[in-house]
Parts: structure tokens; sequence; C-alpha cells
């Protein structure tokens, strides 16, 4: 995704409509964070700091701005587990912006690390929700 | 198509109903909870109205003949298709060959699944929704067996996964105690022919579901509720959420696959917007009635709507922000 005007202009509307106070992106060579001028309650988020990643992990990451959930609000259990096996595409948690649930998904097979997101916080697009380190399939 | 590899219980083809034939003796039919068949064709972006599955028991199991979107709404279900979980109120994508498995359902009375452009069967009087009673609508009329095949309506779309909040938890009401639905009601033309006391009995009660309860009717069970002196009326026009008192004492609501017409006095009416929530109320779990007024009841709609109206601009504005 090229950040350009009208880029900025449709997350801004996104922000708006979804009641969400802040997103920051992060490309190659750019970066962006809108930030509403409305007052609301809760703060965004802040991306972890990477320094602790280990360089052999990969991290699924949220590709909407949202709260995290851990576990569906009708099941006890999480998704996934730290030391649990997960295939490529497995749903590690959810975001929930208004009523939808969008999934956050492994981007690789592997062993869960850490689930770096806490159920109820605030993520943005490109936030890291979980490490994994990768086994071969 | 999709093929019915497993099935226990009444499972059936059902859209929204067949709502034009009532003058005819012709009932409804349609699915019991109705916000979650819409919610699962907004997912898919199908017509709302378009044919599911309605699946009120588990082990149910199933293959995809082809490439397929679906979703699962309704109850909570345990279900697995190759080897990934589906969470509840979902969409996926299905492969050909896939078998999806549900395998238990910790909530709820019945599920829904529904498959991009719908299941595909003949449109009888007006709509797909299988009826029971009269044999016809559906598939060949009846429930659905193994090996039976149901069409389904080719969009080979490919979607992601997608998740929306159950009704059940946006549409939220206290209930008293766990394991009890409680359903606002109006009340219905013979109210005034039980004494106070009958009637405070009939609020007050906690009526447990038994087990002859189905799409024809749930028959209730608790204190005897009986009219001052027994009503005796000819045979009127009645409609899904109606509750009888017949001679026994014992409510009947009735559901979806009900009679067009019936005579036992009618002591009250569950409002349309909470029928979904009997549809999913468990045999052996218990139901209590709260009077409410015909303006509250109205209110009660254009909430449910609400919820589906929301549903469907997130919909909207996740497929515009994730494409």
């Amino acid at each position: 995704m090229t950040i350009d005007l009208p880029t900025i202009e449709r997350l801004a509307g996104m922000l708006e409509r979804s009641g969400v106070a802040a997103i920051e992106i992060e490309e190659a060579g750019q970066s962006l964070k809108l930030v509403m001028d409305r007052p609301i309650a809760a703060a965004p988020a802040r991306a972890a700091s990477a320094s602790a990643v280990d360089d052999a992990s990969v991290t699924a990451k949220a590709d909407i701005a949202g709260h995290f959930l851990a576990a569906h609000p009708w099941r006890a259990k999480p998704f996934v587990e730290p030391g649990q096996r997960i295939e490529a595409g497995a749903i590690i948690g959810l975001v929930k912006v208004g009523l939808i649930y969008a999934p956050v998904v492994a981007p690789a097979a592997g062993i869960v690390d850490t689930v770096i997101a806490e159920t109820g916080a605030l993520v943005g697009y490109g936030s890291p929700v979980a490490r994994i380190r990768p086994v071969a399939a | 198509m999709i093929e019915i590899l497993s099935v226990t219980g009444p499972a059936s083809v059902q859209d929204l109903g067949r709502f034009d034939q009532v003058r005819f003796g012709v009932g409804t039919s349609g699915a019991m909870d109705d916000v979650a068949l819409r919610a699962g064709n907004i997912l898919l972006g199908n017509d709302e109205n378009a044919a599911g599955i309605e699946i009120p028991m588990t082990p149910f199991k199933l293959r995809f003949g082809r490439d397929t979107a679906f979703a699962l709404t309704g109850a909570d279900v345990e279900a697995e298709i190759a080897g990934r979980t589906i969470p509840p109120w979902w969409r996926t994508q299905a492969r050909a060959g896939d078998v999806l498995t549900l395998k238990a359902m910790p909530r709820g009375a019945r599920s829904y699944l529904t498959v991009s452009g719908g299941i595909d069967v003949p449109i009888v009087l007006g709509s797909r929704s299988t009826q029971f009673r009269g044999e016809f609508g559906g598939l060949h009329g009846r429930p659905l067996q193994v090996g039976d095949i149901l069409p389904c309506a080719s969009w080979s779309v490919t979607i992601r996964d997608l998740g929306i909040e159950p009704a059940e938890i946006t549409l939220a009401r206290s209930s008293a105690a766990a394991d009890e639905t409680t359903v606002r009601v109006v009340i219905a033309g013979e109210y005034d022919g039980f004494d106070a006391a009958t009637q405070q009995l009939f609020w007050q009660s906690s009526w447990k579901i038994t087990p002859q309860s189905n799409r024809y009717g749930y028959r209730l069970q608790g204190p005897e509720v009986k009219p001052t002196v027994p009503i005796e009326k000819r045979s009127h026009g009645i409609v899904p959420g109606v509750i009888q008192i017949p001679p026994n004492g014992q409510p009947i609501i009735q559901m979806r696959d009900a009679q067009t017409s019936g005579g036992y006095p009618k002591i009250a009416t569950v409002i349309s917007a909470d029928l979904w929530r009997v549809g999913q109320a468990r045999l052996g779990s218990r139901l209590r009635f709260e009077q409410t007024s015909y303006a509250d009841a109205l209110a009660a709609e254009t909430e449910k709507s609400a919820y589906l109206d929301r549903i469907r601009a997130s919909v909207r504005l996740v497929e515009e922000c994730l494409t």
C-alpha cells in the first residue's frame, strides 16, 4: 500500500466509523500515525518494542484496528497458548471492531512462543499479536 | 452441492418462511432462529432470505462437492473442517471434498449452515422452507437423511474468514438464572378468563421445556394454569408465538410449523422479536415470561433490526478495509 492522501482520508473515515482513537502504519521507508482529535477513552496499545524479538521467530500481526480477544466470548479457552503447535493460517485471536470479529492468523506453522496482546487491549493495523517459532511443516 | 454424511434429529432446509399462504391454512415454517439465518446470509453477501440448513442436533456431518464459502450461526457448535476449528458465528471457505463436522452443541438449540448463494431447492408456494406438516418444500418435504445431495446456487467467490458477534451477546437480556431464558410476551385474547392468582402463577413460574417440544410447538411443564371456567372456542387463526392453555393447564407455545388455527384459550403471545430466543432454548431448560406492551414489542423489533443493520454495515466496512 502506498500512503497517499486518498489513503489517509479513507483511513481517517474508517477510524471515525469504528470509534478507534489512533492508527500507526509502518511500511518500508514511510510511516504514518493518525490520531483522532475527538477525545476517545482508551489509548491505543503501543507497538511492542522489537528489541526482545528472537530473530528466528515470526510475528502474527493484526490487519485491522480494534480490541484484541484471546478467546471467543463464548469460550473459556484461548485460541492458542504458549508452547502449542499450530499450522500456518491458524487463528491466534480475534480483533473486535464493532460487531465484527476479525481473525489474527499465524503467518507460518510453528510453536507459539508468546501471545503479546492482552484481551481487551486496543491493537492497531500491524500491531504484533503473537510470536511464533517456525518449525518445518 | 453438499452431501449429507451424518445427521441426528430433524435437520431441514429453511429460509425465513412462507408468509403469503396463511389464509389458505398453510403455516409459515421458516428458520426457528430467523436472526441467525439472516446473520449467516449477511456474512456471505446473500439475500437474507436465502435458504440454509437448520441443524437441531449433533453430530452432523457433510461434504462440500466444490469450493464453497459458508457460514455457521445460531447455536454454539464445536465445528471442524479439514482439521481446522471454526469459531461460533463465522464464515470461512470450504474446498471441494472438505468434510464439515459439527461435533457438539454446548449452547443453544439450533445451528444454521448458510452457503454462498443459498441452498437451491425449488421454491414451493413462495418459499424454500421445509413444511413438515404438509410434507413439501425443502428437500422432498422432509428432514435431511444420510446420502441426500443438496444443490447450492453457484457462486464461486473466495472469501476470507470473518466472524460476527452472536445476537445472544449483542441483544442479551438479564436472565434470572443460568439455563433460563426470559422472553417478552403481550397478553392475548383469553387472558381475562384466568383469575388474578392464576395470572400471577403464569408470570412467576419458571417453565420447563419438555422433550415434546419441536418446530411445531414447545410444550411446557409447571404449575397448572387453568381458566376460571373452561373456555371452549371455535378454531380461529393463530400465529407462531401464541401461548395456548389446553385443558391440562400446561402451556404450549406455537412455533414455526404450528397449525394456522386452533381453539384452545390463548393467555399470551411471545413477541416476534423474541421468538428466536425460544428457538434457541434447549429441551430441559426453563422459560420465563415477562409482560410487555405493544409499544415495547415494536421497540424490541427495532432493536433486533438495528443489530442486523450494524452487522450489514460492519461487514461492508471490513470488506472495504481489508481488500
